[in-house]
């Protein structure tokens, strides 16, 4: 309600030297949960301790299949450039489990 | 970690693949047609104030249009525009709290409310398609890492606000100006990592379609779509409308800052993916495309009848010159939709006058009115920006 009065009350000022032409009114959201559903593999926990606060699962398990040296510049990349908190001996486990689990078909034949 | 439990999660690994495909299956799913895969998509969660969105990630959200929305109309409806964001969001803006400081090579930097910003002149309108400058990478070939987005990446909107250049004015832009930055309310979770801010060189910042904008389609900006304000830069990839504005910085030099200088860049001349160390120019105008809208790719048509088909265009950072539709030894110029300025989408129609038989490979041709044309093959790089290929279908005769 404060807020709404304030906003009233700069519009009004404002409309003293040309007429307002838009009211804002404060916005929110709620966003829907990210559900951590990453399936079992060699390297799990470590992918669900350094790398789901900032990526979805579903992020991870969309991408295509790239070899074990991508995997591995990718996550060197997200603790050099992005300052990922990863610790170093985590970094082959989670580029184990990104190699396995794109080596497993998680798409009915088509 | 010992053999057996390995062996031990293996298993596991079985079981819950088995376990997890049940609610999957029980999603609805779109299939976005991804060389190799994966290529299916959820549709779900639902996001506020969106409609049905094919679901590329829920935080940040990346959410795309689903094309079936495209053969609507020009104007992709609010709630089924591409949401996309860098970095987190803050998920409550009070309005007037909001402010939005200019400085850098300035006269005087200022910290201007929303209605400083309302008032700095001119309300302005322009039609403009907004595009990910990585839309389309899924269907890149070889694959490229990245967001796996499909064609609906993009979406059209009438974009309400003043003009950057009155804004700027507010400060008073100093003569060495050479770029000018934006800033969102958007920031990294981990410290040092660098913020998503974005820049373009002075001749388009004082353009008079280059908008500090408010409204979307006569609605104000939600904040998945950057409320309070954002940059348009019509004909521009998106990356340049900086969401959530906050700061306005006037550059004397180049922008050095990450995702200018070293991300969002294309290769300076063709490259094969082989190719390593070429030099880059940063992404920035949009090229034409076209898209059939009437038939998706394997759709039946009726052998011996005449065969109307429909889509959409759009010219890029020009206006659409002519599409044409294109294949195995045909083209038929395609007669073009309502304008609504240069940088909107613009529909197309097209008739073949009889279905002999299947139609291979067809696709739509889109030339500006530069005379940029969307080339047979894929101009592939390493980031999968900018893909502007003909896309084709085949047309199965029943």
């Amino acid at each position: 309600m404060k807020a709404a009065v304030i906003l009233s009350l700069a519009l009004s000022l404002t409309a003293c030297d040309s007429a307002p032409k838009v009211a804002f009114a404060d916005a929110s959201v709620t966003l829907p949960d990210d559900p951590m559903e990453l399936p079992e593999g060699p390297g799990r926990d470590a992918v669900l301790e350094n790398c789901t606060a900032c990526h979805s699962p579903s992020t991870m398990l969309q991408q295509p299949k790239v070899s074990r040296e991508k995997w591995e510049s990718i996550v060197g990349k997200m603790r050099t450039l992005y300052k990922a908190p990863v610790d170093e001996a985590a970094v082959p486990q989670i580029v184990d489990y990104m190699v396995h689990v794109q080596s497993v078909s998680r798409e009915p034949s088509r | 970690m010992t053999d057996s439990r390995l062996t031990r999660r293996a298993l596991i690994a079985g079981a819950g693949g088995a376990a997890l495909a049940a609610p999957v299956l029980a999603q609805k799913l779109v299939d976005l047609g991804l060389p190799g895969g994966p290529s299916l998509r959820a549709m779900d969660p639902a996001f506020p104030g969106k409609g049905e969105m094919i679901v590329q990630r829920i935080r940040p959200p990346l959410l795309e249009t689903p094309m079936e929305v495209f053969r609507e109309g020009i104007i992709t409806p609010n709630d089924r525009h591409f949401v996309r964001w860098n970095w987190d969001l803050p998920t409550a803006v009070k309005a007037a709290d909001h402010r939005v400081a200019v400085g850098g090579a300035v006269s005087q930097a200022v910290s201007l409310t929303l209605d400083d910003v309302a008032s700095a002149g001119e309300v302005v309108e322009v039609v403009a398609v907004n595009q990910c400058a990585g839309n389309g990478r899924g269907l890149s070939d070889p694959r490229v890492t990245g967001t796996q987005w499909g064609n609906g990446a993009m979406s059209c909107a009438k974009w309400t606000g003043v003009r950057l250049k009155d804004v700027l004015a507010k400060a008073g832009v100093s003569d060495a100006a050479k770029r000018v930055r934006f800033a969102g309310l958007d920031v990294p979770l981990t410290d040092g990592a660098p913020q998503f801010i974005k820049s373009i060189p002075m001749d388009i910042a004082m353009r008079d379609d280059v908008l500090v904008a408010w409204g979307m389609n006569d609605e104000p900006l939600s904040l998945l779509h950057g409320f309070p304000l954002r940059i348009v830069v019509p004909g521009w990839f998106s990356t340049y409308w900086v969401k959530m504005l906050a700061t306005i910085e006037v550059l004397t030099g180049e922008d050095d800052s990450y995702y200018v200088a070293d991300s969002y860049r294309l290769p300076a001349r063709p490259i094969t993916p082989e190719d390593k160390d070429f030099p880059t120019i940063p992404i920035a105008a949009m090229p034409p495309r076209a898209f059939i809208t009437s038939h998706a790719d394997g759709a039946a048509v009726a052998r011996g009848k005449p065969l109307t088909l429909e889509g959409i265009a759009m010219g890029g950072d020009a206006a659409l010159g002519r599409v044409d539709l294109v294949g195995a030894g045909f083209e038929l110029p395609c007669t073009l939709g309502h304008d609504e300025g240069p940088y909107a989408f613009r529909r197309w129609t097209v008739t073949i006058p009889q279905v002999t038989g299947n139609i291979e490979q067809i696709g739509v041709r889109a030339a500006n009115i530069n005379g940029l044309v969307q080339p047979e093959t894929l101009t592939w790089n390493p980031s999968g920006y900018a893909r502007n290929v003909i896309e084709r279908i085949t047309l199965v005769a029943q």
